[in-house]
């Protein structure tokens, strides 16, 4: 089964869709595919059957967000916690992935012409070296696509990916590129897995569990989220229409919360840099006194400083998360 | 063609709002109806206030008698409603040891939050952290304290002083919280505490690392976990009752809630013991596979 799922619409999800669409649309969906395995008990067929059944929806779901006009998705393939289930099943699973990922190698060309940018979210080194070196090829083949997006969590957990970010940060410090002093919530956002994609609209989670077991946590704090008990094999473009609509019953309350949060960080931000201002002017001042004009020239200083600061760091950060793609493929044609 | 689609959409969410309006009619009805057989099981005397609607006599009942200890019959009432709290909380299967309240509504209200709280307390949860997007009533916290002091009477009688009250401050940290010890421990939070706890704590990281205390590859998961964990040794809420309409987290310590259940109720607002308990057996029922 392919990655990518051609056709149309039929006539009353087409008017459905445009319905939909009259209203605000979700930019960008994450997923939590919960229910594969309870779906092949359902069925009595092999639990690797089930998984390859929530592949196959995965396919058929991006289709409809393509018609939905939705760019983006994010889905939860596979958690660190994951490592936990029995030894055949994860085998299982990392075989599924290796197959998937060398079916989406063929389709070079068909996600071509859909401009589909394939991002793979989490830390690779937990992975087999062959999967590493077939997920760093797909990433890097598809890096230049630009028309939607698809981001797979693999071998992630939030908490990891905080963590992770957190990490990068101090490397940063460690290089000299940024000051400790400089870390805020934007830049933790920036150094996360996530930092290409704008926040998740809306978060699905299927199969009737109310929880996001640590799925992007810190990105969905101001997402609608929507729990659905359809297991993910069973998902059907309609269970996706619900979920919209739920979504944009909650835009207005939801966007208000993101204005304010914004707000308030933009607030918080400028509180830092005074302070670090201030402190500069103790330091350096000579004694001279300190007047309204001084303090803002020296907060004016200060926020270039950082941002130069700031932007240096992203760029050797992302030089360094590139070149690590780009070795494994580099890699795996020498081998 | 758009102009229809657009005329169709409005229509379209014009029906779920009447739709959920009927779904939240009803059940106040049911509810009324439910009310009213325990009512008349529980007390004859307040038989003829049963008939005036469920809603406005859960107020009442709420508001008993302030003067708990003069009037005997409250009294007993007040010792007989907590001994019926506990026993439902042992009843549960498993009960939260955190619960945290998330108020995703416009309009806050001091007794019906302090209601709540007192609920938690009585069926022996051990941690409630009350949350709100603008940080209100971590501002005025000395209110919800005083409320919560007077709730506890109404609602648990002359023996409440067994949930006594302590004042606590926390000294790592600039905001003031409020603690009630001894059996719960109440904690009020705002934003602040969620993303920008993080960044501190990435921030005092980093400043080790500046100062060549440690290195960036000793920066582990647990490590983030134990210093966002308060010194005193509280569990990740296993459970969240979100009061309001809307159905997002709005930034609610995204650190800690990996694990934790979302339960939704429609409002705070006139809300009763029997839908917290209901969110509290929904709660008990639903069991967690931690990545098997």
């Amino acid at each position: 089964m392919s990655w990518i799922r051609e056709g149309e619409l039929n006539l009353l999800e087409k008017i459905s869709a445009n319905i939909l669409k009259a209203g605000p649309m979700p930019k960008h969906v994450a997923f939590i595919m919960d229910g594969n395995r309870r779906f092949a008990r359902k069925k009595h067929m092999e639990r690797q059957e089930g998984h390859m059944q929530g592949f196959n929806k995965l396919a058929e779901t991006l289709r409809w967000c393509k018609h939905l006009n939705i760019q983006e998705v994010t889905v939860y393939a596979f958690s660190i916690e994951n490592f936990k289930r029995t030894k055949d099943e994860v085998d299982g699973l990392m075989e599924l992935a290796k197959q998937k990922f060398e079916k989406l190698l063929e389709e070079r060309e068909n996600l071509e012409k859909h401009g589909v940018c394939i991002r793979v979210l989490g830390d690779l080194n937990m992975l087999p070296l062959d999967l590493q070196q077939l997920i760093a090829k797909a990433v890097v083949t598809t890096k230049s696509h630009n028309k939607c997006f698809l981001n797979v969590c693999f071998a992630y957990t939030s908490r990891y990916e905080i963590t992770n970010a957190v990490r990068e940060m101090a490397w940063g410090v460690e290089q000299g590129l940024i000051k400790s002093s400089d870390v805020s919530e934007a830049l933790l956002s920036e150094c996360l897995y996530s930092n290409n994609s704008p926040n998740p609209d809306l978060l699905i989670r299927t199969s009737g569990e109310v929880r996001l077991s640590d799925f992007l946590l810190w990105q969905t704090s101001h997402s609608c989220l929507v729990f659905q008990s359809v297991l993910w094999p069973e998902y059907s473009f309609w269970n996706l229409c619900e979920a919209i609509l739920q979504f944009q019953l909650n835009h207005k309350s939801i966007q208000k919360a993101r204005d304010l949060h914004r707000e308030h960080q933009a607030f918080q931000q400028l509180e830092a840099d005074r302070a670090c201002a201030a402190e500069h002017l103790l330091q350096h001042g000579n004694g001279k006194p300190i007047d309204a004009q001084r303090r803002q020239e020296a907060l004016l200083h200060q926020t270039a400083c950082r941002e130069e600061r700031i932007q240096d760091f992203l760029q050797a950060l992302k030089h360094k998360r590139d070149s690590f793609f780009n070795d494994l493929t580099s890699e795996a044609i020498l081998a | 063609m758009a102009l229809l689609h657009g005329l169709l959409w409005r229509l379209l969410l014009f029906l779920v709002h009447v739709n959920r309006a009927l779904v939240s009619w009803l059940r106040v009805r049911l509810r009324s109806v439910q009310g009213r057989l325990w009512e008349r099981a529980m007390a004859a005397l307040l038989l003829p206030l049963a008939l005036a609607g469920f809603p406005d006599q859960q107020k009442k009942l709420n508001h008993a008698n302030p003067d708990a200890n003069a009037n005997p019959v409250t009294g007993s009432r007040a010792a007989c409603r907590r001994a019926r709290w506990l026993s439902d909380g042992r009843s549960l299967e498993k009960l939260p040891v955190h619960i945290g309240l998330l108020m995703a509504e416009e309009e806050l209200s001091y007794t019906d939050t302090a209601n709540l709280v007192v609920w938690c307390m009585a069926v022996g949860i051990s941690y409630v952290s009350v949350y709100d997007q603008q940080g209100f009533f971590q501002k005025n916290n000395s209110r919800v304290l005083e409320e919560i002091v007077r709730q506890q009477q109404d609602l648990l009688g002359a023996d409440g002083s067994k949930y006594s009250v302590e004042f606590l401050s926390n000294g790592s940290d600039k905001q003031q919280h409020q603690v009630l010890s001894l059996r719960s421990t109440v904690k009020l939070l705002c934003p602040d505490d969620g993303k920008q706890s993080i960044v501190q704590v990435a921030q005092q990281l980093c400043r080790s690392v500046e100062n060549k205390e440690r290195s960036s590859k000793d920066i582990s998961v647990s490590m983030l976990d134990s210093l966002l964990r308060e010194s005193k040794n509280v569990p990740d809420p296993e459970l969240v009752v979100k009061f309001g309409p809307v159905d997002s987290t709005l930034g609610f310590l995204p650190w800690h809630i990996r694990l934790t259940e979302f339960i939704s109720l429609p409002s705070h607002r006139g809300v009763s013991y029997e839908d917290l308990f209901g969110a509290l057996q929904r709660y008990s029922s639903c069991q967690q596979r931690l990545g098997q």
